[in-house]
């Protein structure tokens, strides 16, 4: 069935799990198997261990999956259970890249609702179904009244009127042909389009702070072996939670932490000591090392200052994002100290001994400092968006462009005005409906339609 | 009429606008007895406004009409003087026929088809009350002091209940210049609990052709080849006669031919001084006129108020028919006094020594806002009356007859016991109307536009026939020999329309050649040989496909909702979970099925949802 639409949700409490749960039901499952487990043929119900591979060909974790056959399911429509691995940026990734392949996002109760209306659950089931939708949609009423007043709903009701009025002005030339209108094909439109799609994707953009502030600040610790990076965890997090050892090369997978500093939930992350590998699997561990960096928002170099600085550290340069990097020169209670000041010469250094706390408070003040400063926090009053309300204006963004390339290409305007309806059908996903009067009003307001 | 005449009819039509003379001829060809009142059979079917039928969305629902066995499309045909196909540059889904039309001739040749028509009873009465009894009605009332007797019952009143016009600071009674007012059924309306409402309309200037000079004007043409209304490849020329032709021999000009131009004029600085200076002379700005006019229609001073960056108006000069040399000034509407129009129109170029033959002026009414009706067009109020047309709240011909034909057919089911038509919005554009009349109602006169329609590219006016086909053929709108041939020709057009996909051309099938915009001349000589409207059917879906697509796809997803019924004495205030607002929203408009009720504004999703389950427990109990 081609015109089946999937919903996604992920089932466990958000936050951090050992394991979580993301269920998809629709007619896209058994695709999704096919594309994102190379498995063309699942078995229903049988629990199976695999790599999840996603768009662009990478693993973003070893899950387990399990798939339902239609009419053999909770929901009744085909369904997919993926249990990964409980770290919210796996599940996250796991979420964005079933979007990507084209299912939604479940509105609260959906997968109830969905099974009720397949007949799979019976009456008293579906009495609590009713409770179920009842005190969701209270909450969420409750948050989108709160969004309403604040900055989110009027942003996204101006970026609404935005398009409305370009919607308007396309309509005009579809219903009003004999009107004494400005020539079609005047520009107006598509500049006017741009513009909008830039201020779309900026808000998208704030999202990744939303994603921040939830869920953390993925901060990298890395640095040579023995360096003390696993010291340093310890003692910004206050206990000693991670393995220390003399015997360099101990971290191979990554270890993480979270902690507050300042107003930040700074998730700390271990990682293998970076320098030229000796065996197979201190290699893997460098390589998984130079992965978390590549991923992470912020960055502690760890240097040990009785030490020359790795050269393969210091390659990694490149990775490190601008005005988010701390270096931290260690073991300040060690005789033999060597000047580190004059490498990384980009970023702020702080001299700190992880085994006798020394110069840590600095440390902490310092990190304090650069999240305020290198994160782009945005304004005071100015709008960050959920990852839902990304998702909605992602799709929103997506169809103006196709417009925009229409009208480039001179294709009928009654397609350019199909996408831009498209459009305003996402936004719609975060304010709610959106009733064609308003285009009218916008329309006659605008354009003295009177023949 | 002696005693023992039977005043007992199946169905009765009051007004014989364009919504009751669809309504009448619906009912009527259904087999139904059906009487159809006027206050004068002398206006049957009149243009009150321009002399023209179609254009965008317009266009559409006339054909629609013929798909759904109504006259207005071949009427308009057979009368027209004037053909455009609108948006022709534009693709298929928004292009639409418009004529312009000889007024009196549409008026003669409809009423020769009443007169024609077996089973309908024409007749000249006005109707001053409705007689109900226990919210049923049972028949009504006329000036003759006769009554009549009716299963059902069809109101379509038009501008008439209470009409009020306005020329500058000068009122007089009347729905339309030159006729009467009807009060007696607006009074009987309000007794039986129907509320009503006020709207306003207008009408532009006359003016006598021979005293304007065109060669000041620009002319618009008619096209060279004509896109007609009706479905001829399937309706076959034998139902076509002409207003010149009945009971003779056939004379006189074929549709299509001798076509008559329009004229393009442009308002000047004078004509925006005198406007200004006479604001207040006008009705609309004295604050004489209560009711709220279209937005699409704006008088000429709301234009200079509204748009004082626009330094000129485009007006149109309209032919009103062959036999007469009077003009209508589209454009141009105003309620402000007779001399102020007389000079407004002088300062226009071209018109400098422009005769006035009718003076402008504004219409105040009565309507009866259509949430008070069902999708059937029946009252929820009085049993077994139905609404069609301006006292719906709507403007325009092709909305009337649309609402009309509806009307009609609907009485008559009603009588026989069935399920009511009703059309759905992706299948025509009078669904869109309807649909949007009972869910929402309106607060200006309501006209169709294209972007009223969510699946606006699945109504284009070629598949009219095809779309509707189902409701024609379930019931019995149109004669065995025409369902036979849409069927043959949607056959054909599904046929084509995956074979097209299959045949393979240079660089992939015939389908993805004709996306990337190949020429259809290399296509398969069978398909070639197809009949015109055959062959753009399924051109327009190969070539839309992927957009078509998107639409049907959301069909397919709203469509469970659609299917889910709520029983019209639901009682909301039972459903745990709905929320104040929700009942108070579903209990006044009474949504026929879950997808209507989720159109109703104020009702929101966690409604639905809740209603959904709720509905489906008492599906199962049942």
């Amino acid at each position: 069935m081609p015109f089946d639409e999937s919903i996604v949700a992920l089932s466990t409490p958000t936050g951090e799990s050992a394991i979580a749960v993301i269920r998809v039901t629709g007619g896209l499952c058994h695709q999704l198997v096919t594309y994102i487990f190379n498995k063309s043929s699942p078995q229903p119900r049988k629990a199976t261990l695999a790599d999840y591979i996603d768009e662009n060909g990478l693993i973003l974790d070893q899950v387990v999956y399990l798939f339902y056959a239609e009419k053999a399911s909770y929901t009744g429509e085909e369904m997919l259970e993926i249990n990964c691995h409980g770290n919210p940026l796996i599940i996250q990734k796991i979420i964005e890249d079933l979007l990507a392949r084209g299912c939604r996002m479940a509105e609260p109760g959906e997968f109830t609702k969905t099974a009720f209306l397949n007949g799979r659950i019976d009456l008293s089931q579906a009495e609590a179904v009713i409770d179920l939708i009842q005190a969701r949609s209270e909450k969420a009423l409750d948050v989108a009244r709160k969004q309403l007043d604040g900055a989110v709903g009027k942003k996204v009701n101006q970026l609404i009127d935005k398009l409305l009025e370009i919607i308007a002005a396309i309509e005009a030339y579809i219903d009003f042909p004999e009107e004494d209108l400005p020539p079609e094909g005047d520009p107006g439109p598509v500049s006017e389009m741009n513009a909008l799609v830039e201020e779309m994707n900026r808000l998208v953009s704030t999202s990744h702070y939303s994603t921040l502030l939830h869920e953390g600040v993925r901060t990298a610790i890395v640095g040579a072996p023995n360096a003390g990076k696993s010291s340093l965890l310890n003692v910004l997090s206050g206990e000693d939670r991670v393995i220390v050892s003399r015997e360099p090369g101990t971290t191979r997978d990554f270890i993480e932490e979270p902690i507050m500093v300042g107003s930040y939930i700074v998730r700390l992350i271990d990682t293998a000591g970076i320098q030229e590998p000796g065996s197979e699997i201190e290699r893997m561990g460098i390589n998984k090392a130079i992965e978390q960096l590549d991923r992470a928002d912020f960055v502690l170099v760890v240097l040990d200052g009785t030490l020359p600085c790795p050269t393969l550290l210091l390659e990694q340069k490149e990775k490190f994002p601008e005005g988010r990097v701390i270096v931290v020169e260690n073991k300040i209670d060690l005789p033999d100290q060597m000047d580190h000041r004059s490498v990384l010469t980009d970023f702020p250094h702080c001299q700190v001994s992880a085994l006798t706390g020394e110069g840590i408070e600095k440390l902490r003040k310092s990190l304090a400092q650069s999240l305020e400063t290198g994160l782009d926090v945005p304004d005071e009053g100015q709008i960050v968006v959920s990852a839902r309300h990304a998702d909605a204006l992602k799709d929103a963004i997506k169809s103006v462009i196709e417009a925009m390339n229409k009208l480039g290409e001179g294709i009928a305007i009654e397609l350019v005005a199909s996408d831009l309806r498209n459009s305003l059908d996402a936004l719609s996903r975060i304010t709610g409906k959106i009733d064609n009067e308003r285009m009218l009003d916008k329309l006659f307001g605008t354009f003295c339609i009177g023949k | 009429m002696s005693e023992g005449t039977d005043f007992s009819y199946e169905v009765i039509v009051c007004g014989a606008g364009h919504a009751g003379c669809e309504a009448a001829l619906a009912a009527a060809r259904m087999g139904a007895k059906t009487l159809l009142l006027t206050g004068n059979v002398d206006t049957v079917a009149q243009m009150s406004c321009n002399p023209a039928i179609g254009g965008q969305a317009k266009g559409h629902m006339v054909r629609e009409i013929d798909a759904l066995g109504g006259e207005m499309a071949v009427n308009t045909d057979t009368t027209a003087i004037q053909y455009r196909l609108l948006n022709a540059s534009k693709g298929p889904a928004v292009q639409a026929p418009r004529a312009q039309c000889d007024k009196k001739a549409y008026q003669f040749r409809m009423k020769h088809t009443l007169e024609l028509q077996p089973n309908l009873h024409l007749f000249q009465a006005m109707v001053t009350g409705l007689i109900i009894k226990k919210d049923q009605v049972e028949g009504v009332e006329t000036n003759l002091g006769v009554s009549f007797f009716g299963q059902t019952v069809i109101v379509t009143t038009g501008t008439f209940l209470r009409g009020l016009m306005h020329i500058g600071q000068t009122r007089s009674e009347g729905g339309r210049m030159g006729d009467f007012t009807s009060k007696g059924l607006s009074h009987s309306l309000i007794e039986a609990g129907i509320e009503l409402e006020r709207l306003k309309t207008g009408t532009p200037p006359r003016v006598l052709g021979g005293s304007i000079d065109f060669s000041e004007l620009v002319e618009q043409k008619g096209d060279e080849k004509p896109v007609f209304f009706a479905f001829y490849d399937t309706r076959g020329e034998e139902d076509l006669f002409h207003v010149e032709h009945f009971g003779q021999i056939r004379q006189g000009w074929q549709p299509g031919d001798a076509q008559v131009s329009c004229w393009m004029a442009y308002t000047s600085n004078a004509t925006e001084h005198i406007v200004r200076e006479n604001l207040t002379r006008s009705a609309l700005y004295s604050g004489d006129i209560e009711g709220s006019g279209p937005r699409y229609c704006p008088s000429i001073e709301d234009k200079y108020v509204k748009f004082p960056d626009k330094d000129r108006h485009l007006l149109f000069l309209e032919p009103e028919g062959r036999h007469t040399d009077e003009w209508y000034v589209n454009g141009l509407s105003t309620s402000l006094p007779y001399d102020v129009q007389h000079d407004m129109l002088r300062s226009i170029k071209g018109l400098e020594n422009v005769s006035l033959l009718r003076p402008a002026y504004a219409v105040e009414y009565d309507f009866a806002p259509p949430t008070q009706i069902f999708p059937s067009l029946e009252s929820k109020i009085v049993e077994n009356l139905f609404f069609a047309g301006q006292i719906n709240g709507t403007s325009g011909y092709e909305e009337a007859a649309g609402q009309g034909l509806v009307a009609g057919v609907n009485a008559v089911l009603k009588n026989r016991g069935e399920d009511a038509m009703v059309i759905g919005r992706q299948d025509a554009y009078i669904g869109v109307l309807i649909d949007d009349l009972v869910t929402k109602g309106t607060s200006e006169p309501y006209r169709m536009f294209t972007s009223r329609a969510e699946y606006r590219l699945l109504l284009n006016h070629g598949s009219a026939e095809l779309r509707l086909l189902k409701y024609a053929e379930r019931y019995k709108l149109l004669d065995n020999k025409r369902i036979g041939k849409i069927r043959e020709k949607l056959k054909l057009v599904e046929k084509w329309t995956v074979a097209l996909e299959a045949g393979k051309t240079t660089g992939g099938t015939f389908g993805d050649w004709l996306r990337r915009g190949g020429s259809e001349d290399t296509l398969p000589g069978e398909f070639l040989r197809l009949g015109e409207a055959t062959k753009n059917e399924i051109l327009y879906r190969v070539r839309y496909r992927g957009y078509l697509n998107r639409d049907l796809g959301q069909i397919s997803r709203f469509s469970n909702l659609e299917r889910i019924k709520i029983p019209y004495s639901y009682d909301y205030q039972l459903v745990r979970g709905l929320r104040a607002e929700g009942v108070q929203k579903l209990s006044q408009i009474k949504p026929a099925n879950l997808g209507q009720a989720s159109r109703i504004s104020g009702v929101n999703p966690a409604d639905i949802s809740i209603l959904m389950v709720a509905l489906g427990t008492k599906r199962r109990a049942v």
